[in-house]
């Protein structure tokens, strides 16, 4: 398990991380979510060590992580970048032997990683002849290549199209399945973290807001809402069930929030006394939603 | 879930850096051009020193028609003044007339008188007059019964007192080789410590640094990107060094090839000191920018340093001794080239050459510490040039 404890950043007179704490376990994928300037890349960045924190500690496996631990971790940082003049496989190979992997094993691997990622193009091209989307799914190749057990991903799903989306999806979830990878990406793609993810933390000012499994964010902070569609009703018909207040009126349909006294039947057995009833059902709320009312609030 | 196959330790990952550093830049275009460029102009000076003459002294083919003790004393006069006189037996006037005219000799001896071309040479003339005033006063003496003893005692030279040390043999020799080896070691500096700081921007710029700098130590990717380099400079050194050897042995144009052999020494020996002193420097400069385009920016200062001690110790090659050379070769920017050259020279006392090595060792030693420093510092700050105060900064 990946355990960030307490992190403090500040660049100048900005504070980047403000107590950041959450956990990553082994084989599980966590969504990192937050607007831009939060403090997401500067946590993975403090994570890798490409940056140092100002306090705070990083654990992997309950011990302190330094660089011999990080050799066993795969990243893939905000800002793309791999020797543009080398060659594929060449290029995966010697990343994979810097982080102690044998040749051959090395070489086995990004073998199969341009294979999976179905990078278009011969392993022997060089970087700056693909196309951004292969570079990309390179960049990805470069971070799985020695086999990690930590996965931190700063935006993986930016730049591409939705077949690699499906790719790296795929390629995330078997690391984390089959492996026990624990997972880490930043996204701003939120319905791809609700499809993908395990877990979110939201982050926002440099400390995390929320966190938790799609369940549980909801249940914590989503209002209860309801879509109605009434044909011919009249008008605050749902004034008469205690606890029940309108959200929304879209053409036919009204969105009612329910607190938590007010019983869903009740209004239900309303509706169809006012007319035909033909919607009625509870609305979730997407990460979305869940996410503007967590950062407005 | 641990990777078995994983080593744990760190230790030797600056060598992968190396390695790559090492190939990637064999494999380029320019080694094999800067190369060939090098032979090229080595080339060029052994060449010209072997078939131009240049540095040895006038020659001159002389003919006789008779006895030969004029000729032949023409011949060991030149040798104590530095000419050169091969002498040539004719048979008669035809044949002289004809070796005058198709210029195989320059004049022709016939007894008492000198026939040339068209006009005589006055070094040669000198020569031959003074040698048939010995033939002739010789043969006086002969007749007044003067003694062998007291013909040697009359011609005894004047004892020679200088004010200073002679000049160590060879001199003119040596310039032309202190010169080549200064040349290939300007050129080897500068080029590969280039080489150095384009390395450093191109991780920067591609930004493959940040992940580089995930898996490995700023030191070791400082340490690989140097060392690896370095054995390339040291290698096309070694290469072109024996090329120059070779071709002056195989062309004659150096009488002493140990002294080649031993400026060849000299040359690498004094690379890796100054490699050592200038890479790290190139490294940090490099870090400095953020863009290819700003190298040019980053490494004026050093270039200065470098294109100073490379004219100054050019200067050297006429004036070893010089108080401004001396100084130069003791200090440790410009030691690695005014060193050398004083060293072939032999107008560097041992204690001077000591001296220098402790200097630029010693400052390696501090340099290198600092430099690295700033490399770190500066090396994942993006957007523009660093400047080199907040490197030191941010490295603390």
């Amino acid at each position: 398990m990946l355990q960030l404890i307490d992190l403090r950043r500040r660049f100048g007179d900005v504070v980047a991380l403000d107590g950041l704490s959450f956990e990553v376990p082994e084989g599980r994928i966590v969504g990192f979510v937050g607007r831009n300037g939060s403090g997401k890349t500067t946590t993975m960045r403090i994570t890798l060590g490409v940056l140092q924190a100002d306090g705070g500690e990083v654990r992997w496996r309950g011990a302190p992580v330094d660089a011999a631990v990080r050799r066993r971790f795969g990243y893939m940082p905000e800002e793309r970048g791999l020797y543009p003049k080398m060659r594929l496989r060449e290029q995966l190979v010697y990343l994979a032997r810097l982080r102690g992997t044998p040749k051959d094993v090395a070489r086995d691997r990004a073998s199969e990683l341009l294979q999976v990622l179905e990078v278009i193009g011969d392993p022997q091209a060089r970087m700056e002849s693909l196309s951004l989307g292969n570079q990309q799914r390179v960049q990805l190749a470069a971070s799985l290549v020695h086999a990690p057990e930590l996965l931190v991903l700063d935006e993986p799903f930016s730049g591409l199209d939705p077949v690699g989306v499906d790719v790296l999806a795929g390629v995330l979830s078997r690391e984390a399945r089959e492996r026990g990878v624990a997972v880490v990406f930043s996204s701003h793609q939120l319905d791809l973290v609700e499809r993908l993810c395990d877990a979110v933390v939201l982050v926002d000012h440099g400390r995390v807001v929320t966190s938790g499994t799609i369940e549980e964010l909801r249940a914590m902070r989503a209002r209860n809402l309801w879509r109605v569609e009434v044909a011919g009703a009249g008008a605050e018909w749902w004034s008469a069930v205690p606890g029940v207040r309108l959200d929304e009126h879209r053409d036919g349909e009204v969105i009612l929030e329910l607190d938590d006294a007010a019983d869903p039947q009740r209004v239900l057995d309303l509706a169809r006394a006012e007319g035909d009833v033909r919607a009625f059902g509870p609305i979730e709320p997407t990460l979305a939603q869940l996410f503007r009312e967590v950062v407005a609030g | 879930m641990s990777d078995a196959a994983t080593r744990t330790t760190d230790r030797g990952t600056w060598l992968l850096v190396a390695r790559r550093d090492f190939w990637v830049r064999l494999r380029e275009r320019s080694f094999l051009i800067s190369t060939l460029l090098n032979m090229v102009v080595i080339s060029i000076l052994v060449l010209a020193r072997a078939y131009g003459g240049a540095g040895q002294g006038p020659s001159f083919d002389l003919g006789y028609v008779g006895p030969p003790p004029v000729a032949d004393g023409a011949v060991a006069l030149g040798q104590q003044a530095g000419v050169t006189v091969h002498v040539h037996e004719l048979p008669d006037e035809m044949a002289a007339a004809q070796a005058l005219r198709d210029g195989s000799v320059d004049a022709v001896v016939f007894g008492d008188r000198i026939v040339a071309r068209s006009s005589l040479d006055p070094t040669l003339g000198g020569l031959i007059e003074a040698s048939s005033r010995q033939v002739r006063i010789d043969a006086l003496l002969d007749r007044h019964g003067v003694t062998a003893q007291e013909r040697a005692d009359a011609n005894a030279g004047l004892p020679v007192q200088t004010i200073e040390a002679p000049p160590p043999p060879h001199r003119s020799e040596n310039a032309e080789v202190a010169f080549v080896a200064v040349i290939l070691l300007y050129g080897q500096l500068f080029g590969y410590g280039i080489w150095v700081a384009t390395g450093v921007i191109e991780e920067k710029a591609s930004r493959v640094v940040e992940l580089l700098l995930s898996a490995i130590r700023p030191k070791q990717l400082l340490a690989g990107k140097i060392v690896g380099i370095g054995i390339l400079g040291l290698g096309q050194l070694i290469v072109v060094a024996t090329f120059a050897i070779v071709l002056a042995l195989v062309t004659g144009a150096l009488d002493v090839p140990l002294s080649a052999v031993g400026a060849a020494a000299l040359v690498i020996g004094w690379f890796i000191l100054g490699f050592a002193f200038y890479a790290s420097l190139f490294a940090a400069a490099g870090a400095l920018a953020s863009r290819p385009e700003e190298l040019q920016n980053v490494i004026v200062p050093i270039n200065l340093i470098i294109l100073v001690s490379f004219f100054i110790s050019i200067g050297a090659l006429q004036n070893p001794d010089g108080r401004l050379v001396t100084i130069a070769s003791l200090l440790p920017m410009s030691a690695p080239l005014a060193m050398p050259v004083r060293i072939v020279l032999g107008a560097a006392p041992w204690w001077q050459v000591l001296l220098s090595l402790a200097v630029i060792v010693g400052s390696t030693v501090v340099l290198v510490p600092a430099a690295a420093r700033l490399y770190i510092g500066a090396i994942l700050r993006s957007g523009g040039r660093v400047r080199i105060r907040d490197a030191w900064r941010a490295a603390a």
